[in-house]
């Protein structure tokens, strides 16, 4: 039962990188699906040392025909083979304004309730001159699109990757993931620990976008011009906590840290080059 | 940043009464989600390679190691499903693969309060009625279960088949607990019994059982067993 247990659950807010959850054979017709609601502390955006709580919804739902929505992604497993996944990936990539990423995550209206998305955040701007993106472009959220594999070594040690196109203002940001997960150490008797690390690797586009600043942008903003090129941007490591209350009722609670790389690392919208992502949540298991 | 304290404290609120939530669950004994359960034992139903020599049985050990006791039982509780699972001495029983506790959500309970336990999917060679066990039948239902366990788990590719592991009932002298070689020119050898656990990890290491390897008997052969054995385990190395 090596498998057993195991929950790649997704968050749906705040999470760069595309969530797969590991394949669910399940009987014909049948669904599994958590819903819950937490919070979440995290960088108002990548390499700034300004943090935001905000309200964190959890979703995810595997189908018997492979489909699944996990957090902010959502795809199909093509496979039922314990020892290999693969299969199509959408992903929201959550836009930034001057405030920061995440206030406007449009692929979470299209589940339709009014929960989820960020708590609107009442800091007084007044005094938030240094903490935000004033005179930078507003980035849309976007729907990328792409494929996942994930090989098994062990039913324990998963690598994963994933490619996703389509992010930035211009829909051409490319996003290659690679990680490794540890599924399901076993602390207790509800208690269950995954850790994972992984790379990003990006295009030149997707690194414009997000860690590049242009001449109009530098023009009217406090930010220096800078042409941010592709390659390694950020490497992270990840543990998640599920404490499963009952059959029905989990705690999830997740622990991120992510250092950006390259020319990301070098963008004049960085102040810190090490972030941190911590989150917990409630989820009712249907 | 009110907002944001507020939320924090509504949650931490929330958190507070998780404890409560997990005594309630405590008493009515222990649990394993029955999804999480049928994910791990359907994967022997979808295997497509041959299998027809083998059984898969779910397994439940107590997690710390103590023993389940005599009486021991799983129950599936569901809002309408109410299934007894009976477990044998080494504490397997038959796993039910229903749509209806799948979609019910259902638990298995085991009916010892208090007793962490894990289930744990065993997958071991068929017993025959009449005890008697071709060595080349062995020897294929032996492939068969790697085959599955290469299936469900790549690092395995390397290992090999070496031989089976007959596991007997502690109850009775070890003289009806043990099985003979009959060779193909008639000779018979008895198979020496020892102690030991039934299967590879297990705690309990106090059941008689008889290892017969392959190459100790490279030609035809015949395994035949004085009483039915509990299970027989192939040996992978």
């Amino acid at each position: 039962m090596n498998k057993l247990l195991f929950l790649a659950l997704g968050a749906a807010c705040g999470t760069a990188w595309a969530q797969t959850p590991a394949t669910n054979p399940m009987p014909d017709g049948s669904r599994d699906m958590y819903v819950g609601l937490g919070v979440q502390s995290a960088p108002r955006w990548d390499g700034t040392g300004s943090r935001k709580v905000s309200a964190l919804p959890v979703l995810q739902v595997q189908w018997s025909n492979g489909l699944f929505i996990s957090g902010m992604s959502a795809g199909m497993h093509l496979t039922d083979s314990p020892t290999f996944e693969y299969g199509p990936l959408v992903a929201v990539q959550p836009g930034r304004d001057e405030t920061g990423t995440g206030q406007t995550v449009d692929g979470a209206s299209s589940w339709g309730t009014t929960l989820i998305g960020p708590v609107p955040d009442p800091i007084d701007k007044r005094h938030m001159v240094a903490t935000r993106l004033e005179g930078m472009d507003k980035i849309g959220a976007r729907l990328q699109g792409g494929v996942f594999a994930n090989y098994y070594l062990t039913p324990q040690w998963r690598l994963t990757s994933s490619v996703l196109y389509g992010a930035g203002n211009d829909h051409d940001g490319a996003r290659l993931d690679l990680g490794v997960q540890r599924l399901a150490f076993e602390l207790g008797s509800q208690h269950r620990v995954s850790v994972s690390a992984g790379v990003s690797i990006v295009n030149r586009n997707y690194n414009q976008t997000y860690f590049g600043v242009s001449r109009e942008e530098a023009s009217r903003s406090r930010f220096s011009y800078y042409e941010a090129g592709g390659g390694l941007q950020e490497a992270h490591v990840g543990v998640r906590w599920n404490w499963a209350l009952s059959p029905s009722w989990m705690l999830t609670s997740n622990l991120q840290a992510k250092g950006l790389l390259g020319n990301a690392a070098k963008s004049p919208l960085v102040e810190r080059s090490t972030n941190l992502t911590v989150s917990t949540a409630f989820a009712y298991r249907f | 940043m009110r907002a944001s304290r507020q939320l924090i404290a509504a949650f931490v609120s929330l958190l507070a009464a998780a404890p409560a939530v997990v005594q309630a669950q405590a008493q009515a004994g222990e649990w394993v989600s029955y999804r999480d359960a049928y994910r791990a034992m359907v994967q022997f139903e979808k295997y497509g390679g041959p299998k027809n020599l083998l059984q898969s049985q779910l397994q439940v050990q107590s997690r710390d190691h103590a023993g389940l006791g005599e009486g021991a039982q799983l129950t599936l509780t569901g809002k309408t499903t109410q299934l007894n699972l009976p477990l044998d001495a080494l504490g397997r029983t038959v796993f039910p693969l229903t749509k209806a506790a799948y979609d019910e959500n259902a638990a298995l309970v085991l009916n010892r309060k208090g007793m962490p336990f894990v289930l744990r999917p065993q997958v071991t060679i068929a017993p025959r009625a009449d005890g008697q066990y071709d060595a080349a039948d062995l020897r294929t239902a032996c492939a068969q279960a790697l085959g599955f366990v290469r299936y469900v788990d790549a690092s395995q590719r390397a290992r090999q088949c070496v031989g089976v592991r007959f596991v007997f009932p502690r109850k009775g002298s070890t003289e009806t607990a043990g099985a003979r070689l009959r060779h193909a020119e008639g000779g018979e050898q008895a198979l020496p019994v020892t102690s030991g656990a039934a299967f590879t990890g297990d705690p309990d290491e106090g059941f008689p059982i008889v290892t017969w390897r392959f190459a100790t008997a490279p030609g035809r052969a015949q395994v035949v067993t004085y009483n039915a054995p509990l299970a027989i385990v192939p040996i992978f190395e």
